[in-house]
């Protein structure tokens, strides 16, 4: 069943091609997110969320803080019966300041931005110039959630998949 | 998934990028920004050795030391060399002002360069001109031969105040001191009209008239003094949104208590230094309160005064004071005029009512409370223990500046500070936060027409937004920099007008055209034009702007501005007045050019027209303007300021912006450190010197003593109290149609008009069109919902918004957006001007709520409506 949902992108993966695309930028500046060899990640399943309980997780990396949360209310790309399950990445895109779930919404307390997670990530205030980057979730039929792949860039890094 | 196309990886810029200075084109805070460009292909490597940056980009950066670069701080830019380069626009942590901050505006400085492949192709490439109903390219050669024949020749047949002009006069985006040196030269030597209006208001004037004559200019603080306050006040400013950055870097950082260590430094021995309180003079519960009060709760206050009565309850916080005595006998006496002291005590402070009565009748007019204003007085000038003066900033905005009697609203916080000793020590200061930043240089000594100031000062200055509706003298009209389609008050009827009047000359062009043909050439079609403009009731209007604005769709001839980072150009920011270079990194799209060569090349043909009929008289006033560069303009400028080979303490004496002594090339060097003006050549050392900190010895009148002002006399009753462009809607059942109070102001999201960032997805979800705040008691009564779509109209004209449910406005008061992209709500402001000084009050009209029948989808779909100002 795994196989079966598995992106052509997942089956190609490796650091050849990883080093040919980052060697490449004239086609690089071309791609569009997700243009990386993401790997698939687990992250829970659905009977253990509870709506406005966030999950931690990190993606696609252990220095790249992620949150999964069930919203409560229908989010764009949000996924489950009630297509209110999302995740973000927890930075934000503003400094890199970790990121809280509160009542609905995530803010940032270093500068007080303010992301709406139904709305693609949009920051409805604050100073975050660039939306959080949502993350791309799937759900497989035993409720397993996974992270595909992430569109947009994490702050702190030049390409989301560190170089070596 | 993804609502727009992102990013996951950016090119790294090579060791040998090019590097530029620059600050961002947006708001009054000027955060500094690095450029870096190098060609497409000709990247950088991860280690720190291999990039332009140093940094290491095979490591996680860390929040708030590591530097932002983010998706839309990248972009590819197309040089006149054919070739593709990247660019990337960075917040600058040499700085000092934004020290690697930056807010939701600047962070997008790359996105709004000219690019062929992107939605900022919509520049204006080519000059413009009309033929019937469309417009058509043309030569810069052809463009200028017109329009200065037909300046010349309305000048010569009619005076020089047939030529009207409503132009920029700031710093920041496609301005600064170049282009405004000569536009001024422009119409103040070479044309020599009167009738003038700066950037987005009516006439041509200071905001601030009622600090200025006091003899304080309104940039008289530093960045420094928000972390060294011990109290804020901000009045009538939302500063968390339309000064971002120095909110979040400066001013939060003294609320939280991290500047202490900064404070004990500056500080006199044994002085209490702790961490700051906030006053917010605001109608609405904004942002700049809230995040304030979660930041520091118990050492916020709010005051929310009735629409339009900020001077009255100015002058209650100042009678406080000094009743308690916590005014500063000894800064009054030495720094003062205590002749005019006696006025202002009378008038301002009417200590002649007793103290209880007073403040009934403030508490009747302002409904702020007796308790809340004595507050305040406590917070801004209660000595602190040990009896050390306490060191108050006050920064105001537009909410006063915009506000009702302009001149007495401005003078009345002014005076405040100078009650209480606020100039001119660290921590203290007053004035405004400023909108845009600022490159005011303009040939006053030469001007032909004389200029005039508030009504106390020879003025107030014509209304041109009445003249050119309505006065048929007036022939010429340019519009450059700002789009009053939008911006100007009252701008439906505005618009009615000079579309009517523009439409009479095209009328007559075309008519003639369909008689004799079009002309054969550009002194054919001035002659045409200027028959035109004696025969109807036409006006030849020139739009001058970067893109094909609002405005522009009336003009006559259109020509393509240069840009930001398309130029070299300086500007002050306004929390320091600090110079920088906004240097040149790319070439403008199509054959677009700086301000000041448009405005150089009309006049330089103008002089070459009044030679070949011998009338050096009037060419020799043409001249001087053929400048070859921006760096020559810059210093041509120069010339206008006074000798500043002054002392420390005669900087008083000069002007705030000027600049005597600095050129590009030190700028360059100087890089993001700058230098705050005004600039002093040192008596010493003869090197230019900047000015940390205005007013520490004297003021700026002729005996250096600040001069009190007496308010005029007000009456607590609103129906008394309000001027009749609002009192008639409190009549003939007006109250009923018209039942909510509107007031207006910007989002955080984008600048201005949004002229760049219309093209920004993030942007056109965020804010999917004009918008209003309505409070949730309003909103349940009348069944609106955030996200419904509603019409506001009043009197004055009308605008369709999406709503937004908040507990920012006051029950009763309905908040708008001032405009957006296309659209505008300065439709329903009023048509007053403070008859002192001709500013208008955008602040403040009546309007009625009508919800219309159904959503729009996309936008309940795509757009947040959470609560913009709860933080909990």
């Amino acid at each position: 069943m795994l196989k079966a949902g598995l992106s052509r992108r997942t089956f190609i993966g490796g650091s050849v091609v990883l080093g040919a695309l980052l060697t490449n930028f004239r086609f690089a500046k071309a791609f569009v997110a997700p243009s990386l060899p993401y790997r698939r990640k687990k992250i829970a399943n659905i009977r253990e969320l509870r709506t406005h309980r966030p999950i931690m997780f990190n993606y696609p990396d252990e220095n790249s803080p992620a949150i999964l949360v069930k919203i409560g209310r229908p989010a764009i790309g949000g996924i489950g019966p009630d297509k209110d399950i999302v995740a973000f990445s927890a930075l934000c895109t503003h400094q890199g300041c970790p990121i809280q779930y509160s009542r609905g919404r995530f803010i940032c307390k270093c500068h007080y931005s303010m992301f709406d997670p139904a709305k693609n990530g949009q920051t409805y205030q604050g100073h975050a110039s660039e939306w959080l980057p949502q993350i791309r979730l799937r759900l497989d039929r035993k409720g397993n959630i996974y992270a595909e792949a992430i569109e947009g860039l994490v702050w702190g890094r030049v390409i989301n998949l560190l170089p070596k | 998934m993804a609502l727009f196309a992102r990013k996951d990886r950016l090119p790294i810029p090579p060791k040998d990028a090019e590097k530029k200075t620059t600050v961002c084109q947006y708001c009054n805070v000027g955060c500094g920004y690095d450029v870096y460009k190098w060609p497409v292909g000709k990247d950088g490597g991860p280690k720190p050795s291999e990039n332009a940056l140093g940094i290491d980009f095979r490591k996680q950066q860390v929040a708030l030391q590591g530097q932002a670069i983010i998706e839309n701080m990248h972009t590819v830019v197309m040089d006149k060399d054919g070739k593709q380069y990247n660019v990337l626009v960075l917040p600058s942590k040499a700085s000092p002002i934004n020290r690697g901050n930056y807010s939701i505006r600047g962070g997008t400085n790359a996105q709004a360069t000219y690019a062929p492949s992107k939605p900022t192709r919509n520049r204006l490439h080519y000059p413009l001109l009309r033929v019937g109903d469309q417009f058509q390219p043309i030569s810069w050669d052809e463009a200028i031969d017109i329009i200065a024949r037909v300046v010349k020749g309305v000048k010569d047949r009619w005076g020089p105040d047939s030529i009207a002009m409503k132009v920029h006069d700031h710093g920041g985006s496609g301005s600064g001191f170049e282009d405004n040196w000569a536009v001024g030269k422009f119409f103040f030597v070479a044309v020599g009209t009167r009738m003038l209006s700066i950037h987005n208001r009516p006439a041509y004037n200071s905001e601030v008239w009622g600090q200025r004559e006091r003899g304080a200019h309104e940039l008289n603080y530093s960045y420094e003094d928000a972390r060294l306050a011990d109290t804020i006040v901000l009045w009538g400013a939302n500063s968390f949104e339309t000064a971002s950055v120095f909110y979040t870097e400066h001013m939060l950082p003294n609320l939280q208590g991290a500047t202490i260590g900064e404070k004990k430094k500056i500080y006199r021995r044994g002085e209490p230094a702790e961490a700051a309180r906030m006053i917010v003079v605001d109608p609405r519960r904004t942002a700049s309160v809230t995040v304030a009060e979660d930041v520091a709760p118990g050492r916020v206050l709010h005051l929310r005064p009735n629409l339009g009565t900020d001077y009255v309850l100015a002058n209650a916080i100042a009678r406080a004071i000094y009743e308690k005595g916590w005014h500063d006998e000894e800064f009054i006496k030495k720094r003062t005029d205590l002749n005019t002291f006696e006025d202002y005590k009378k008038k301002s402070l009417m200590l002649d009512v007793p103290y209880e009565e007073f403040m009934r009748r403030v508490e009747r007019l302002t409904g702020v409370s007796k308790r809340d204003i004595e507050k305040a007085a406590e917070w801004i000038a209660k000595p602190k223990r040990g009896g050390y003066r306490r060191r108050t900033l006050i920064i105001y905005e537009k909410g006063v500046i915009w506000g009702y009697k302009n001149y007495d609203t401005i003078a009345s916080i002014a005076q405040i500070a100078a009650l209480t000793g606020n100039y001119g020590k660290p921590g203290t200061g007053c004035g405004r936060q400023g909108g845009h930043q600022e490159g005011y240089v303009r040939p006053h000594s030469r001007s032909r027409a004389k200029l005039v100031g508030s009504i106390y000062a020879g003025g107030p200055p014509p209304n041109i937004d009445e003249y050119v509706k309505w006065d048929l003298r007036s022939k010429v009209y340019f519009v450059s920099g700002t789009d009053p389609y939008l911006s100007t008050p009252n701008a439906q009827e505005y618009k009615k007008r000079i579309h009517e009047r523009t439409l009479a000359l095209t009328k007559f062009l075309s008519e003639y055209a369909a008689a004799a043909g079009e002309p054969a050439g550009s002194e054919e079609r001035a002659k045409r034009i200027l028959e035109g403009l004696g025969k109807t009731d036409g006006l030849f209007l020139v739009v001058i702007n970067m893109y094909q604005i609002e405005t522009a769709r009336d003009a006559h001839i259109v020509l393509p501005a240069a840009g930001w980072g398309e130029t070299p150009q300086t500007s002050i920011n306004c929390n320091s007045r600090l110079l920088r270079i906004y240097d040149k990194f790319m070439d403008p799209p199509g054959d677009a050019k700086p301000d000041w060569w448009i405005w150089g090349r009309i006049a330089t043909r103008m002089k070459e027209l009044y030679e070949a009929e011998g009338n050096y008289k009037e060419a020799k006033y043409c001249s001087g303007m053929d400048w070859k560069d921006a760096a020559e303009v810059f210093e041509d400028g120069a010339s206008e300021f006074p000798d500043n080979r002054v002392s420390k303490a005669d900087e008083a004496k000069l002007p705030a912006e000027c600049y005597k002594g600095v050129t590009h090339d030190l700028l360059r060097k100087l890089g993001q450190k700058g230098i705050q003006t005004p600039v002093r050549i040192d008596p010493r050392t003869g090197k230019p010197v900047g000015t940390k900190r205005r007013y520490t010895y004297k003021f700026g009148t002729p005996d250096g003593k600040w001069k009190w002002y007496g308010t005029d006399p007000w009456d607590p009753d609103p129906k008394k109290f309000y001027p009749p462009q609002i009192t008639k809607y409190f009549e003939h059942g007006n109250e009923k149609r018209f039942p909510f109070w509107f007031t207006n102001g910007r989002t955080q999201i984008f600048w201005q008009t949004g002229y760049h960032d219309r093209y920004l997805p993030e942007k056109v979800y965020t804010i999917p069109m004009p918008y209003i705040e309505m409070n949730y008691r309003d909103a349940e009564r009348l069944g609106i919902k955030s996200g419904d779509i509603v019409e506001v109209y009043n009197m004055e004209g009308n605008c369709v918004a999406v709503v937004y449910v908040n507990d920012s406005p006051p029950p009763g008061t309905v908040y708008g957006i001032m405009y957006r992209f296309h659209e505008s709500l300065n439709h329903l402001t009023t048509s007053y001007t403070d008859p002192k000084t001709t500013i208008p009050w955008y602040k403040a009209s009546r309007v009625g709520i009508r919800k219309l029948s159904g959503k729009l989808e996309h936008i309940a779909k795509y757009t947040s409506f959470l609560p913009i100002n709860d933080f909990k």
